[in-house]
C-alpha cells in the first residue's frame, strides 16, 4: 500500500548522496549535496520566501475566511447560494488562477492599473516589481484559497450546538464576547484542522509562482518547489534538486507534526 | 460585505470571460469600451489548432483512467475496512496525511527517472498511475465514510443469505453508497484535472494536459491573451458543473473526513 510513495521517497534519499546529473557521471559524494545546499544563499532564500508565504498567506486566509463565515452563517436566507458562488475559485487549476492573475495584475492591460491610472495613481509593478512580487502572490492564493478557510468554518458552525451560545446570550455576553468565549473555543479542533491544511498547502506552492513570476524579478518569489523544479528540469543537478526535496519534505513533516501535537494538546480539555 | 466577497470573488473570473471574447485591439483599448461586440470565434479556433483538442481529450482519458483506477482499489479497501473492523483507522489517516505533506517533487523527481527508463514517462497510464499516490487513499478514507453508514445488520443478513463478500460489496455497499461513490469518483476527477506539478514534470508532447496546455499560450515572444483567456474558461467549465453535483460532499472531501 505505502509502495506507492514510499519507493520513490527512499529512491529521493538514496540519489541524493550521489553526484548524478542525468548523464554518466555517477559517484558516491556523500554528504555533499546537502553541505552545498546548506552554503546556497539561493536556496535559504527559497526557504526563506517559502516560510514568508506561508505565514502571510495562511494568516490572511484564517482572518478572511473566518470573517466570511460568521458573517455568511448570520444570513439566513441566500446562505446557500453565497456559499456555491464564493467556492468557485477553489475548482480553477492553479495554473489557470496564475493566467487569470498575470491578466488583472498587468502593468498596460490589467484592470487594476486601469482604476488606479483613472484615480490619478502611478500604475504599480505587483508581480514585476521586486518588493511587491511576494504581496501579490500572497493576494493570488489569498482569491483562490481563502474559500477553503470559509467553507470548513462554516460547516463547523452550522454543526454547533446551540445551547452554550443561548446561555452566554443570557448572560449577557455581547457578539464579540460569544465569539470571544464560546465559538472560537469549541471550534478550535476545526481551527487546527484548517491550519494543518493550509500550511501543507502553502509549503508546497508551486503553481501559481511557475504561472505568473517563475520565482522572479530576481529570486523574490522562489519557493523550495519552484527552485527544486529548476534544478531539476533546467539544470539536470537530478541529485541535487533530490537532496533539497529531502531537506525540505523534513521541515514539511516537522511543521504537521507540530501542528497535530498542538491539536492533540487541545483534545482531553474539549 | 458577503455581497463584496462575491464581486471579488467572481470579478477576475468575469474579466477573463471578457478577455476571451476581446480582440487584442479592444483589450488593449484605455479606457475600456463598456459595450463592445463580443468575439467568440477563438472557443472554435483553439479546438482547430489541434493542440489544444488534444490536451483537453488528454486530460479526459487520464482523469477517467485514474478514477476508475483509485474506485477499483479503494472500494475492497474500504469494504474490508469497513465489514472486518480492521483497525486501520489510525494508520489510513496517517498515510493519507503523509501523501498530502509529501511535497510533489520528492516523489516527481524519481518518478520521472523511472518513467523515462520504463517508457511510462509522457504516457496517459503513466500519469493515471502516479495520481493513485494520493486519490487512493483519499478515495479510501471517504468510501470507508460512506460505508460505515451502511447498517451493518444489512451486510450480515446478505452474508446469512448466502452471498459472498464480493456479492455483498457489489449488490449490498456499492448500491447503497452509489451517491458518496459518485461524489468521491467527482472530488479525485477535480483533482486530476487541475493538477499541475506532476502533469507538468511527467509528461512532454503527447500526453500534456489541458491544464499544461493552457499555460502553453504564454508563448516565448508574445502572451496570446484571447486564446489563453479562451481555452482557460473551457478548462475551468466542466469542474464547476461537476463541483455543483457534488457540493453537498464538498467539505468532507475537502478536509478528508476531518470535517462532517
Amino acid at each position: 500500500m505505502g509502495l506507492t510513495s514510499l519507493y520513490p521517497t527512499l529512491y529521493s534519499l538514496y540519489m541524493s548522496f550521489f553526484d548524478w546529473n542525468w548523464g554518466t557521471q555517477f559517484n558516491f559524494v556523500g554528504l555533499d549535496n546537502y553541505l552545498e545546499l546548506a552554503a546556497s544563499e539561493r536556496f535559504q532564500t527559497a526557504l526563506w520566501n517559502t516560510f514568508v508565504f506561508t505565514f502571510g498567506a495562511v494568516a490572511v486566509e484564517l482572518v478572511l475566511g473566518i470573517g466570511l463565515a460568521l458573517v455568511v452563517n448570520r444570513l439566513g436566507r441566500g446562505a446557500a447560494v453565497v456559499r456555491t458562488l464564493l467556492l468557485v475559485p477553489l475548482m480553477v487549476s492553479g495554473i489557470i488562477v496564475a493566467l487569470i492573475w498575470k491578466i488583472i495584475l498587468d502593468p498596460t492591460i490589467g484592470p487594476v492599473n486601469l482604476v488606479l491610472q483613472r484615480m490619478g495613481l502611478p500604475p504599480m509593478g505587483f508581480l514585476g516589481d521586486p518588493a511587491m512580487g511576494m504581496g501579490s502572490i500572497i493576494l493570488i492564493d489569498t482569491w483562490w484559497q481563502t474559500a477553503f478557510v470559509f467553507i470548513v468554518f462554516s460547516a463547523g458552525l452550522q454543526a454547533l450546538p446551540r445551547e452554550p451560545l443561548e446561555a452566554a446570550e443570557v448572560d449577557g455576553a455581547g457578539v464579540l464576547g460569544r465569539l470571544r468565549y464560546v465559538t472560537l473555543p469549541m471550534l478550535k479542533p476545526i481551527i487546527l484542522v484548517i491550519l494543518l491544511f493550509r500550511t501543507i498547502d502553502c509549503m508546497k506552492v508551486f503553481a501559481i509562482i511557475f504561472g505568473t513570476t517563475g520565482g522572479g524579478p530576481l529570486t523574490t518569489t522562489e519557493s523550495v518547489q519552484v527552485l527544486a523544479y529548476r534544478i531539476a528540469f533546467k539544470q539536470y543537478g537530478m541529485s541535487l534538486s533530490m537532496a533539497a526535496m529531502v531537506i525540505f519534505a523534513t521541515v514539511v513533516l516537522g511543521l504537521v507534526i507540530a501542528i497535530r501535537r498542538a491539536s492533540r494538546q487541545e483534545r482531553p480539555a474539549g | 460585505m458577503a455581497l463584496i466577497a462575491i464581486a471579488i470573488t467572481l470579478f477576475p473570473l468575469y474579466w477573463l470571460f471578457l478577455m476571451s471574447t476581446k480582440t487584442p485591439v479592444e483589450a488593449f483599448k484605455n479606457p475600456p469600451d463598456l459595450f463592445y461586440v463580443p468575439d467568440f470565434s477563438k472557443y472554435l479556433e483553439i479546438w482547430g489548432e489541434g493542440d489544444f483538442a488534444a490536451a483537453f481529450f488528454n486530460s479526459v482519458v487520464v482523469v477517467a483512467l485514474g478514477v476508475t483506477l483509485a474506485i477499483l482499489i479503494a472500494a475492497p479497501a474500504a469494504y474490508a475496512i469497513v465489514r472486518f473492523r480492521v483497525r486501520a483507522g489510525r494508520w489510513l489517516g496517517l498515510w493519507l496525511l503523509l501523501a498530502y505533506a509529501l511535497p510533489e517533487f520528492l516523489f516527481v523527481i524519481p518518478m520521472y527517472v523511472l518513467y523515462q527508463q520504463i517508457g511510462l514517462f509522457d504516457t496517459q497510464i503513466g500519469l493515471a498511475l502516479i495520481y493513485q499516490v494520493f486519490a487512493v487513499p483519499f478515495a479510501v478514507w471517504l468510501i470507508q465514510s460512506f460505508f460505515s453508514e451502511v447498517p451493518r445488520d444489512l451486510g450480515d443478513a446478505a452474508r446469512v443469505d448466502g452471498c459472498s463478500e464480493l456479492q455483498s460489496l457489489l449488490r449490498v455497499y456499492l448500491p447503497l453508497a452509489a451517491p458518496g461513490i459518485a461524489a468521491t469518483g467527482i472530488l479525485v476527477g477535480i483533482v486530476m484535472w487541475n493538477e499541475v506539478t506532476i502533469a507538468l514534470s511527467l509528461t512532454f508532447d503527447d500526453s500534456r494536459t489541458v491544464t499544461i496546455a493552457v499555460a502553453g499560450y504564454r508563448g516565448y515572444a508574445a502572451m496570446r491573451w484571447q486564446e489563453m483567456a479562451a481555452a482557460s474558461m473551457t478548462a475551468i467549465a466542466p469542474m464547476l458543473i461537476f463541483a455543483l453535483v457534488a457540493q453537498r460532499y464538498l467539505v468532507k472531501g475537502l478536509t478528508f473526513g476531518a470535517v462532517k
